[in-house]
This record gives structure tokens, sequence and C-alpha cells, in this order.
């Protein structure tokens, strides 16, 4: 059995600066990291190979090649192979242009089922699984917070998705695109000590425009649908304020105003 | 003259009048012909908003099963040359836009919160980046606009004149089945809508230690207990009360924010407000900047405060 983990690597938005004079993101610094969605795909996957050692796992992602390193830690963790889609025209897709060039690569490989997160937290927009089940006509499901293990099997898989309304299961037939939430307990696990400098090269393949051959009008920000005008902070109008301290006289200014209109 | 579609998700078309309100900004000054498609769905309740209700019914095709209901309502698109395609995103609804946009190759732009104009180009503004920054995005191409916006998000008009509703039950649609069977789905038992409180009491990181403490509070104001996404991520709290662009869009008389930082996906969910009173710690925190009344110090020693306030009152009130 083959798993492709589709996994994206996003900078650490918790650490993020924003330079209020020139309206940026100061990147440079900023970690990146595997979003935390994807690294529960990751989780899954290993628990899976746990049981069944026969079962290859291939993470497939399109980022910069500046994130081999975090690649090469997933490989020590167990995962079988590593594909990085990198080419300078791609930078700046927008969803649909990146779900088309990893759509692209998947076409042409094997797997019995694909395994993403279902948000990142630098886009959140949640667009790129169901858009990669378009393209390869798979039925896809996002918010995953658990997996029947012992259903996992060649034929269906059942599910589950715990939101804020519902706890709902579902059965997919495979192959299908399983959308993980951060919500699910599976985990990506640490590099262990001993496997930290653990040499992983030749299981990484890099690939770029040379194989997927998309013309140059189709990637990158000309091929892009959507396209990001402008990016600020929100600077929200501060009324006429009242400041107090969380002393007696900060309580009775409160008490004050919840009588004066009213709420008590 | 152009045309919108709104998709109706079969049990959410109380949404209908929010969604045409998201039309109305895209379309602007310009006529338009407004469109619901609703899959086995009311469609009576929707007789009267739209120009035109393009009823599907067909026991086939489940509500859960995106790759069927992309299939139609690209289908649909085909026929009908739509200008713009609101879908509200709701779970179901963030899984079938992105469908149907790849099928019809049309960009989408997700959980949009405001719609403005530059140069007669429309600019659907939504958040980034952990809600640290707006992204206002345009579209390119020639496809429609086609946008999700989040339930609660935009205010559908107060009062509507009625249309004479076209109702078409279009036959013979063609689509795939995606291969999915829902088995069981338990509804998570919701005590209280946030969205219909006058007051809410609304506890973030700041008051994790003592976040019971609010329940008193909400009480004698006649409010009930909020929460943003550090506490509910905590298990203090049901998801349900959650306030913010992963949670619930509300609209009270008084927010108290205790403790709660006031990041952009919280505070997009504060939509008319009246009056905002926060307690932080940090008066530089961005909430305060939004607030009537910024209590600088411990949240949850200010409640005990002020509980204790209140109860002495009506102590003494009653004697
Ligand atoms: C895609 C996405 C969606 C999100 N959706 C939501 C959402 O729907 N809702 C939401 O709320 N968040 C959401 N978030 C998270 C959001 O970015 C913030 O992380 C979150 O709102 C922080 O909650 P907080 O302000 O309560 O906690 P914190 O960030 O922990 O802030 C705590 C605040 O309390 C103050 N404080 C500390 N101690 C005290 C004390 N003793 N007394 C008083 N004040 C004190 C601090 O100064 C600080 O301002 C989302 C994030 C992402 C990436
Ligand atoms: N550049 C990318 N490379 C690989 N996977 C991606 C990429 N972008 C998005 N994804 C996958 O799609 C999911 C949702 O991302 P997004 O659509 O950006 O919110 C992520 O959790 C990943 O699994």
């Amino acid at each position: 059995m083959k798993l492709v983990c589709v996994v994206k690597f996003v900078p650490d938005v918790d650490r993020f600066e924003y330079d209020h004079e020139k309206h940026v993101l100061i990147r440079e610094g900023s970690r990146m990291m595997i979003n935390p969605d994807d690294g529960c795909a990751i989780g899954f996957a290993l628990e899976m190979k746990k049981r069944n050692p026969e079962i290859f796992i291939e993470v497939l992602t399109m980022a910069p090649a500046s994130v081999v390193p975090l690649v090469e830690d997933i490989l020590r963790v167990g995962v079988d192979q590593g594909t990085i889609i990198s080419d300078r025209s791609y930078a700046g897709s927008d969803s649909w242009v990146t779900s088309r060039i990893l759509g692209r690569y998947l076409a042409t490989t094997e797997y019995d089922c694909i395994l993403t997160g279902s948000q990142a937290i630098d886009g959140d927009t949640s667009h790129v699984p169901p858009q990669l089940g378009e393209i390869l006509g798979l039925g896809q499901i996002s918010g995953i917070t658990k997996v029947e293990e012992d259903s996992f099997g060649s034929e269906s898989a059942v599910v589950e998705v715990d939101d804020e309304e519902a706890v709902t299961t579902y059965e997919l037939n495979l192959p299908a695109i399983l959308s993980f939430s951060r919500k699910s307990k599976c985990r990506l696990p640490h590099v262990r000590f001993k496997d930290r400098k653990k040499d992983v090269t030749d299981r990484i393949k890099v690939l770029s425009n040379d194989e997927l051959g998309f013309a140059k009008g189709e990637v990158g920000l000309k091929g892009s649908l959507t396209k990001v005008a402008k990016a600020y902070t929100r600077k929200y109008e501060s009324g006429a304020q009242l400041r107090v301290a969380a002393d007696d006289n900060g309580v009775e200014t409160v008490l004050k105003f919840l009588k004066e209109k009213r709420f008590l | 003259m152009n045309r919108a579609l709104i998709f109706i998700e079969q049990n959410n078309e109380r949404l209908a009048p929010e969604l045409l309100a998201v039309a109305d900004q895209i379309h602007g000054p310009q006529p338009f012909e407004t469109y619901a498609v609703v899959i086995n769905g009311d469609v009576g309740s929707l007789v009267g908003q739209f120009d035109t209700v393009i009823s599907v019914e067909d026991e086939a095709l489940q509500a859960h099963d995106q790759m069927a209901l992309a299939d139609v309502v690209a289908g649909l698109h085909a026929e009908h040359q739509f200008d713009s395609i609101v879908v509200a995103a709701t779970a179901a609804g963030k899984m079938l836009a992105p469908r149907v946009a790849m099928k019809i190759n049309c960009g989408l732009v997700a959980d949009v919160t405001e719609i403005s104009r530059q140069n007669d180009k429309l600019r659907l503004v939504r958040p980034a980046y952990g809600g640290r920054m707006m992204a206002a995005i345009e579209m390119q191409g020639d496809g429609p606009v086609m946008l999700t916006v989040r339930p609660g998000v935009f205010r559908g008009p107060g009062e509507q004149h009625h249309k004479a509703t076209q109702v078409i039950e279009p036959k013979g649609l063609r689509y795939r089945l995606g291969g999915i069977r829902q088995i069981k789905r338990e509804s998570k038992q919701l005590s209280y809508d946030i969205r219909e409180a006058d007051v809410l009491v609304s506890g973030g990181g700041g008051v994790a230690r003592g976040f019971e403490l609010l329940e008193p509070l909400a009480k004698a104001l006649g409010g009930k207990v909020a929460a943003s996404r550090a506490i509910v991520d905590r298990g203090l709290i049901s998801r349900s009360v959650q306030v913010g662009q992963s949670g619930k869009t509300v609209s009270p008389r008084l927010y108290l924010a205790l403790g709660i930082h006031g990041a952009i996906q919280h505070v997009v969910a504060l939509d008319e407000v009246e009056y905002i009173i926060s307690v932080n710690t940090n008066p530089d925190a961005p909430i305060c900047s939004l607030s009537d009344i910024v209590v600088e110090g411990d949240a949850v020693i200010f409640v005990e405060k002020l509980l204790e306030k209140i109860r002495e009152e009506q102590i003494n009130a009653n004697n």
C-alpha cells in the first residue's frame, strides 16, 4: 500500500513580525515549520506503517528548495520518500495554480490514499485538498479528527469529523483524499537523537518545471486567478476611551457604566 | 444583465438574505438577476427572495457528496454563465466551492469579510497570515467572481421587497458520485446561541485560570458566556461559543473582553457591537483600542471584585 502525504511548509505565524512602515511581513529569520494539520497527516501514515511495515509513505510538497532540511527530518522519522516540487516560476502561485501543479505530479504517481492537512495557517484557504480531489477525480473530506485504524484497508476508510456542530462518521472509497485537522491525536514524531544526522539524501527527489512542463503563463503570479492587490494590518478607530485600573475605582467606573446603560 | 448564483445548502436556507447581501455588494449599482440553487432543500423559504430558484430534487445527490454537487453546480454554470457565485463557508461549502472553481477554471477567494472597489476593480478582503493581516484580493482571468463567506459576517437587508420568483426544476443533470457515505451523525447539544445574546461575557487566554467565574457574571448581566479560541483549545468550553473567524460572528450590545488579546481572527467577528469593555494586563493589546472602557489589570481579580460589588448591591436593594 502506498500513501502520499501532501504537505506544506509555512512560516511560524506566531513569530511573524510586521513592518508597519513598509506594510510588509518581515520574513527573514521567521522559521519555517510543517503546517500543523499536515503534521497530523504524516503522523497517521507513520502509525499505519507501524502496523504494516509494507506501507510505503511518500511526502510531497511544493516549496522553495530551502525546505530540504525540513523534509530530511521527516524522512528521519520513517517516511520513505520525499518529493519536493520547486521552481522559481512557481513562486506566487495561488491555490488554483498550486493545486494544478501538485495534481499534475500526483496524476503520474501511484497511490492508494492521499493524506493532507485541512487548512494551512498562512493562507488558510483550505482550497488545495478539494481542488486536488477535483483534478484527480477523488472523494475528499476535510477536518478529519480520527480514522478508524482497523478500517483503513485497501477498499475504504471510515473517518470521523468532530466539529462545532456534530461528530459525523463517513466511509470513503479508496483512493480518496483524507484531510486531517490538528485536533486529531496523530502527531509527527520528533527525530530520535541517534537519527539526527542520518543521511537520507538518496530518498529525496526534487522536481522542477522541466519535469512538469507548464507553459510560462500558466504558473506563478501570471497564471493565478487571484492576486493579492494589497496586504495591510487593520486599524480600528478608537472611540473616546476611558482607561482605568483594575482596582476599586475601576470596578466603580464599570459598575456605573453598566447601570447607566441599563445592563444592570 | 449580470447574474449572481447563490448556492443554498440544504438546511441552511436561512443564510439566503446575507448571501444575497454579498451579491449586492459585488454587483453594486449595476442591475443584476439573482439565482439560488438548492439541492433537496426547502424551496418555499426561498421563493420571494430570488429572481430564479433552481430546485434540484434527486435522492442520489447527498449533501456530503461534494464531487456530485460540484458537477451539478458547474453544469448549471455552463448553462447560465453566472457572473458571480457565492457559497457560505460552512464545512460543506468550503469543500464544495474549491471543486467548482477548479471545474470551471475560476479563481476563488475564501472567507471574505469585506468587499470594496478600487479603480472599478472589485477587491475581496480576507484575513491572512493567521489574521495578522488583511489581504485585498483581485480576480484575474475571465471566470465569474467566486467567493465563500462565513455565516454571520454579512448582514441581510432589514426589509426586502418581494420578488416574483421563477422556480425551475432542471432534469437530467449529469454528475459523478464521490464514493462517500455518511454513516452516523451525532449533533452536539447547543445549550445557547451566542449570536442571540445581548450581553456577552467573553474570556480569553488571560482568564484561563478562573474561567468558571464568567458564568455568574454573565448571569448577573443577563448575558451569556463566550470565549476566544485560546479557551476553547484548552477544552474549557464548547467550540459552539467561540467568537471569531473560525467561530461565530456576534453582535451583542455589550461585549466584555476579559483577558482577550484581540487577534484579528477574533475581532473580525465583532460586528456592530455597541459597547466593548476590555480587561487586560497589557493596555496595548489590540482589543483595547476598540474598547469604550479599558481596565488595566488582572481580569480574574477584576471579575471577582465586580461580582462581589454587584452582589452587595443586590443584597442592599433587597433589604
Ligand atoms: C485560521 C485561524 C483561525 C482562528 N480563528 C479564531 C477564532 O475564531 N477565534 C479566536 O478567538 N481566535 C482565533 N484564532 C486564534 C487567534 O489568532 C488568537 O490566537 C486567539 O484569539 C488568542 O486568544 P486570546 O486573545 O484569548 O489569548 P492570548 O493570545 O493568549 O492572549 C491573552 C491576553 O490576555 C492578557 N492577559 C494575560 N493575563 C491576563 C490576566 N491575568 N488578566 C487580564 N488579561 C491578561 C494578555 O495581555 C493577552 O492580551 C485563529 C487563528 C487562526 C490561525
Ligand atoms: N504548496 C503546497 N505543497 C503541498 N501541499 C500543500 C501546499 N499548499 C497546500 N497544501 C495542502 O493543502 C492543505 C490546505 O492548504 P490551504 O489550501 O493552503 O489552506 C495543506 O494542509 C496541505 O496539505
